[in-house]
């Protein structure tokens, strides 16, 4: 048998992935972590000061059950959608061949990536509304996002998936050329 | 397509299986199937060459142009 000959894309590519993984497991916990600090808060109201990484909601949640709710919501929403975003990343880096590197497969999760990307950027912006309605009413600030990044990931990612849907075209070309 | 290819016509006419042709002008089974059923999308012309000289043929035995 042939030794696999280990280039420095391929290096790349595995590091690559683990830190996809390394991604997906910290915001798959970060979800697992407020969902369950909710769920405490609900016998012990005094869990949502200590939601997340020092994220406090405990004002909130005295101001209104349903807009801490829906402010839980969203946390948990844009946490699940950034750690779909990486496990799209590792089935593209699992599926990739360098051989053959442009397949559809690889264009639609990337089709599927810019899909969840622009929803992420909703989901931002609808909580930045939430957060500036809450400072209004309660004075307090409760995270803030930069919503502007997702919209400029999406963009990006469209770019390179448009590139991507070419490089399908010319290879399927080049291998259809005797 | 516009462009069709007269290769199993012409290895009729030189009573040459593909397996021979094969073997003659050194491409792959799988890569004389795809143009013998008019998927190529392209030809190099040192295939046409080859396959030229294998069968004993000019371009035109093997290419043809129709207006569909």
């Amino acid at each position: 048998m042939k030794p696999k000959l280990k280039t420095r894309t391929e290096g790349v590519l595995t590091i690559l992935n683990i830190l996809s993984w390394i991604a997906f497991l910290g915001f798959m916990i970060e979800a697992g972590g407020v969902l369950v600090s909710y769920g405490i808060s609900y016998v012990h109201p005094e869990a949502a000061r200590k939601m997340y990484m020092g994220l406090n909601l405990y004002s909130v949640s005295q101001f209104s059950f349903w807009h801490y709710t829906l402010s839980v919501s969203i946390l948990v929403a844009i946490a699940i959608m950034k750690a779909f975003v990486f496990f799209l990343a590792i089935k593209i880096l699992s599926k990739v061949n360098l051989m053959n590197p442009f397949t559809i497969d690889v264009v639609r999760i990337m089709e599927r990536m810019v899909h969840v990307l622009l929803g992420t950027w909703f989901m931002a912006m609808a909580s930045n509304a939430h957060t500036a309605w809450l400072l209004k009413e309660t004075g307090e600030l409760h995270g803030d996002w930069v919503a502007t990044e997702f919209i400029f990931m999406a963009g990006l990612m469209f770019i390179i998936s448009q590139v991507f849907k070419r490089g399908v075209e010319i290879q399927s070309e080049n291998d259809l050329t005797v | 397509m516009a462009i069709i290819v007269n290769l199993d016509v012409m290895m009729a006419k030189r009573k040459m299986s593909l397996n021979e042709l094969s073997e003659k002008v050194d491409l792959t089974l799988a890569n004389l199937s795809i143009l013998k059923t008019g998927k190529a999308k392209a030809i190099r012309f040192s295939t046409l060459e080859s396959i030229c000289k294998a069968l004993d043929c000019q371009p035109g035995d093997l290419l043809a142009f129709s207006k569909d």
